[in-house]
């Protein structure tokens, strides 16, 4: 006590400037670890449908997503279309949907587009497993980052029977259905799709 | 009135109505915030998964085990099985017996073999030629580069080969040059035209000779003359198990030596003998149950005995299924 009451301003102005260089030198060139966020691998994902009612938002901030270059782009699509379905339309009775998030776009004859509206899409998974059931396995869901407001402690995650849910790096947050972690952002409604590769399905 | 609370002279009571509040607040809060989804929200595939958990007139033999990265494509001609994987080409005796193996580069998704024993290779967009021996004879042009190649059906004076990337049938002479295009819709000739969703689409000729061509995403069968005109199609869109489901089914077809159809599905794998010429069911072969949560199988032949073999992915093997009672009792092979 007696040597700190010693200390002069000058002497104590020093220190100061030492820690706050000692400091700034400490974030420019320490700890670079990256922040992490929620996602959910689609190869994992048994389509149980809680990622609907289990997000903390409603609507869930998990949502469907289409890879298009998987997608067969079909008139008797099995995402859109109710089983069984008398008409191929847009009709409501036909579609799967229950919020009628599904789009369902002419491009030539027979084939249909089919794109997500996300504002409606509850992530309730139902045209995933009718896609991988009876399609191509096109739909798949994903978390979207700019919607999830990364709670600590999921409550999906919590809830997934699958373990399909984790941590991933905030600069990879989107995991395609090929099991690569992929850098850019699924293709939304209105974007360009994404480089066209043949595949067969698993 | 606190000294009275306090006081009570039924502390048991009091002690109930805790215990019934906390329990009221588990059961009603504590147990989980977020109500499960309602059938609304849920998709029942076992309604359609039950459809063909039937008895059938088949039991699965052992398998023949492969040793070979990414078996891909096989075809069956004067008893011995052809499989074509990753950079090898294994030729399986009868009876499963003994194994000859030639290395090729690449990995086909498709394989033929010709009445003289030449093995046709489909590769993505063009066709390599193998004499029986392996050695390697000729490479035809690329077809483009749309095209993928999915089945291949070797004649004494021309080839037929599937190309699901242009959704055509090619017959071509036995050089490589496209002698005609095949299933191109053309409302004057009464051509609906193929479609193919997905990298599937089969032909196969049967012990007549004739053409027939799966047309998947119409969830029938099409047959065809040589030129191109087409001769009758049948198409059973349907969820029963008697036609197909699903976006583009049948995946892969192929005749026994009787001209019986067999046919084979995705999505909800099943295997099934139809009559080609009407397009009537007959029976189911295989069903879903022994395919689990598999999108589809790779190839689908029928050997000389009868057998109906399919190349699954997930097992690396050849599965086969006889009648019942029809079992060979072997064990199974590696090749």
């Amino acid at each position: 006590m007696s040597e700190l009451t010693k200390l002069d301003r000058r002497d104590f102005m020093r220190g100061a400037a030492a820690v706050t260089f000692a400091g700034a030198a400490y974030a420019a060139v320490g700890d670079k670890t990256e922040g992490t966020v929620w996602q959910l691998d689609p190869n994992k994902c048994t389509q149980c449908g809680r990622c609907s009612t289990h997000c903390v938002l409603n609507p869930s901030a998990v949502k469907c997503m289409n890879q298009f270059n998987i997608c067969g782009y079909c008139d008797l699509c099995f995402g859109y279309l109710q089983p069984g379905s008398r008409g191929r339309d847009t009709g409501a009775e036909n579609q799967l949907c229950p919020t009628a998030a599904i789009k369902r776009t002419y491009i030539e004859d027979p084939y249909y587009e089919y794109v997500i509206d996300e504002e409606r899409c509850i992530g309730c998974a139902k045209c995933v497993k009718a896609c991988l059931v009876f399609g191509n396995a096109s739909f798949y869901l994903q978390i979207r980052q700019d919607i999830c407001i990364n709670c600590n402690e999921c409550s999906i995650a919590k809830a997934c029977p699958s373990d399909s849910f984790s941590r991933v790096p905030a600069s990879t947050p989107y995991i395609y259905l090929t099991g690569g972690v992929e850098t850019t952002i699924p293709v939304r409604k209105g974007e360009e799709p994404q480089e066209k590769t043949v595949q067969h399905p698993a | 009135m606190k000294e009275q609370v306090l006081n009570t002279k039924h502390p048991w009571l009091v002690g109930v109505v805790v215990v019934g509040i906390g329990a009221a607040y588990f059961v009603l809060l504590g147990s989980g915030q977020h109500p499960e989804p309602g059938l609304n929200l849920n998709y029942d595939v076992k309604v359609y998964e039950e459809l063909d958990r039937i008895e059938t007139r088949y039991e699965e033999a052992p398998p023949i085990r492969l040793v070979m990265e990414n078996p891909r494509a096989m075809a069956v001609h004067d008893g011995d099985l052809y499989v074509a994987g990753k950079n090898a080409v294994a030729v399986i005796g009868e009876n499963h017996a003994g194994a000859r193996r030639f290395q090729i580069t690449g990995t086909p998704n498709c394989v033929a073999v010709a009445p003289d024993g030449a093995i046709l290779l489909g590769m993505t967009e063009h066709i390599e030629i193998l004499d029986r021996d392996g050695n390697p004879q000729a490479t035809w042009a690329s077809f483009g580069a749309h095209s993928f190649v999915t089945s291949i059906a070797a004649q004494k004076d021309s080839v037929f080969v599937a190309d699901a990337g242009n959704r055509l049938v090619l017959r071509c002479d036995w050089q490589g040059n496209v002698l005609a295009r095949i299933g191109k819709k053309d409302a004057a000739r009464d051509i609906p035209g193929i479609e193919a969703p997905s990298p599937y689409l089969d032909l196969a000729v049967n012990p007549d000779g004739d053409l027939w061509v799966a047309n998947p995403g119409k969830l029938g069968l099409e047959r065809y003359r040589e030129n191109g005109d087409i001769v009758t199609s049948w198409y059973h869109p349907t969820l029963e198990l008697s036609g197909f489901s699903g976006c583009c089914n049948p995946t892969q077809i192929a005749f026994t030596q009787r001209g019986e159809l067999i046919t084979c599905e995705k999505g909800l794998v099943r295997v099934k003998r139809y009559d080609v010429t009407s397009g009537e069911f007959i029976e189911l072969i295989a069903g879903s149950k022994l395919f689990p949560r598999q999108q589809s199988v790779r190839d689908l032949a029928v050997d000389a005995a009868g057998r109906i073999l399919v190349l699954d992915p997930k097992t690396e093997s050849v599965r086969v299924f006889t009648e019942k009672g029809a079992g060979d009792g072997k064990t199974a092979q590696q090749t």
